[in-house]
């Protein structure tokens, strides 16, 4: 059967809704800033951010453009195992206010590299700045791609065009905004994109005959008899326990490592708000992502059942797809400002990061007697250049910053998070050992990638290591072991512990955690020390041992 | 050492656990084969299990998450508090 190549028909109403929608964004960008008194304010949103508004925008954050686009094409192409991949990013939030968000919120940190700057010392946070802006960049530039080819098919305009004027239109209500503009409008985004996926794909599943129309995110039951009938494998696990463990590392322990989630944390009134936030993030982010389970059913089943047969360059449009063969133009026209919304909030938030990182992370580390007045001025500078900068970059991407959002992950999970967890948990780790284990395990991480050296590649060449997965299941814990073996060895040796601060790093530990008082028995156990050493090393040997995926 | 810091570290490691359990569902079934293909509310258990535990059952264990780590940060201040008044 011939592939339907599918048009956005009547793209009138969407431009007015997408029109409206940035209107709202710059009012709220606008309003929201005139709070932010001084640049910590303009980065924190003065850590007044209450609980169920902190939850939306973290969720926000989190929904970008794949929610609307990405997710479903690869249900459609993967089904079920992608699923499994997806559902563990739920936890990300959870584990960042556990292990880290809390300790750092306590602190004062503006990003996870202000943090690794005052544990480990400035060489160490500018390798960990340096992968954190690649990350991001990486991040956005999915982002703003996926958002121009939106305004390119809505607009009828060339990408070009669409890239510099949707990129323009972003960067300038997320600088003008702020982390308070950023903070409010992710809180809307995220109840736009809410509405906009899970009503309409009620109505989609009412007029597929199914039952459940009512709350989509988990009533299809009915649907499933028919989908194993068309689809047999639909529900196969299809990869081996290697597969399904590398999910943690790199993407579990990845999204641990975004700079721009735990910034979230930073921005709650207290850490009990911050909780609270934790557990609407859970609410919002499981029902969108139940609903996006349920879209990507839908599209595999449609595909199967109707007769229908998607072009592949137009699997990453099944929602709109669906929203135009069941649902008026109207609906459709929401459907695409929520799709644009999701994008925006997670580009925001990219942006909102990379900004800190420049202004705080680097320049105020360079220049640390700037006012506040300069150091503002510093910060509406860096968002706008780091939104150009990456609206340049899309404009021509280099094809190893768009292989893949999900292999970023990795890289965060690779080069952030290890540092932070032990930085935080672990007195003895020290900046030996973080500097050594960042470069070292990072650059692996890169170089085991298909992307560089084709035939370096742990798990055959395919998904696992295209996505990072393969290269995550090393690196990881190759992070840890080489970060609490060399700090253990350095720890030992009185000339090279002579010439760091460790006292002052161990004194931060305690304080993070909310001691007034210092005890060096706490977070200071050798024996934790060797298990964790023990259990990276058996993981950096079972991910080179082939086989499993 | 002190009972608070005890129940830090004991809450943060299984709450990980707890966590990681409700996200990582998948590899319970693919570790023990057995376990797919019973139908569970009309869904392919393989499927519903993981899909709950990752939204209904994670929010239950993330609202006792910040109900216990909520406890030990007020035990903690507690604990600074006492340790002001000795001085």
């Amino acid at each position: 059967m011939e592939a339907q190549k599918w048009v956005l028909e009547s793209p009138t109403i969407g431009m007015i809704f997408v029109g409206a929608s940035f209107i709202i964004f710059y009012a709220i960008g606008w309003y929201s800033q005139k709070a932010a008194k001084s640049s910590t304010d303009y980065w924190t949103a003065g850590r007044s951010i209450g609980s169920i508004t902190n939850g939306l925008g973290m969720a926000s954050s989190y929904m970008s453009l794949a929610t609307f686009m990405g997710v479903t094409a690869l249900i459609l192409k993967l089904k079920v195992p992608f699923v499994y991949m997806w559902i563990q990013f739920a936890l990300s939030i959870p584990l960042i206010t556990l292990w880290y968000g809390t300790p750092l919120r306590r602190m004062g940190a503006f990003t996870p590299a202000h943090f690794v700057r005052e544990r480990y010392g400035l060489r160490t946070s500018y390798i960990t700045v340096a992968f954190m802006i690649l990350v991001m960049v990486m991040y956005a530039l999915g982002q703003m791609i996926g958002v121009a080819k939106v305004f390119e098919m809505l607009f009828g305009i060339n990408y070009t065009l669409a890239l510099i004027c949707g990129g323009a239109l972003i960067v300038g209500y997320v600088t003008i905004g702020g982390m308070y503009g950023t903070s409010y409008n992710a809180a809307f985004q995220m109840i736009l994109m809410g509405i906009a996926f899970i009503i309409p794909l009620g109505a989609i599943m009412k007029a597929m005959g199914g039952t459940g129309w009512w709350f989509p995110p988990l009533f299809y039951s009915d649907m499933v008899p028919a989908m194993l009938d068309a689809v047999p494998d639909f529900f196969d696990m299809k990869y081996g326990f290697k597969w399904y463990l590398s999910l943690i590392p790199c993407f579990t322990l990845g999204a641990m490592g975004l700079p721009h989630l735990g910034m979230r944390v930073y921005t709650a009134s207290n850490l009990k708000s911050a909780r609270g936030a934790m557990v609407w993030f859970t609410f919002f982010c499981g029902i969108v992502f139940c609903s996006t389970y349920t879209m990507g059913f839908s599209g595999v089943y449609f595909q199967a059942t109707s007769g229908s047969t998607i072009a592949p360059t137009d699997l990453d449009k099944i929602t709109l797809i669906l929203n135009s063969v069941y649902n008026p133009a109207w609906v459709l026209a929401f459907v695409i400002a929520g799709a644009i919304a999701a994008g925006l909030s997670t580009i925001s938030a990219n942006l909102m990061a990379i900004g800190a990182m420049i202004a705080q992370d680097i320049i105020a580390t360079i220049k640390p007697d700037l006012s506040d007045k300069t150091m503002k001025l510093i910060g509406y500078a860096a968002i706008a250049g780091g939104g150009a900068a990456s609206i340049l970059i899309a404009l021509n991407p280099p094809n190893f910053l768009v292989v893949s959002i999900l292999w970023a992950f990795g890289l965060a999970g690779v080069t952030v998070a290890p540092l932070v967890i032990l930085g935080v948990w672990w007195k003895p780790a020290n900046r030996y050992g973080a500097s050594v284990a960042v470069l070292v395990s990072g650059l692996t991480y890169i170089a085991v990638s298909p992307y560089l050296f084709p035939d370096i590649v742990i798990a055959g060449g395919g998904l696992p290591d295209k996505v990072g997965m393969s290269g995550a299941l090393l690196c990881v814990p190759l992070c840890f072991f080489l970060h609490v073996t060399i700090s253990m060895i350095t720890d030992r040796i009185p000339s090279m512990m002579a010439k760091i601060p460790y006292k002052q790093d161990k004194l931060l530990v305690d304080k993070i955690h909310g001691w007034t008082d210092y005890s060096e028995e706490r977070y200071n156990s050798t024996g934790a020390g060797i298990i964790i050493a023990a259990v990276s090393l058996f993981f950096c040997i079972y991910a080179v041992l082939p086989g499993g995926w | 050492m002190n009972s608070a810091y005890k129940k830090e570290i004991r809450y943060t490691l299984g709450f990980s656990v707890l966590l990681l359990i409700c996200g990582h569902l998948g590899l319970l079934f693919v570790a023990f084969p057995s376990l797919q293909n019973h139908m569970i509310f009309g869904f392919p258990s393989q499927y519903i299990v993981p899909v709950v535990f990752g939204w209904i059952v994670l929010m239950v264990v993330v609202a006792f998450q910040a109900k216990f780590t909520n406890a030990v940060d007020d035990e903690i201040e507690e604990i600074n508090a006492a340790a002001e008044n000795v001085k």
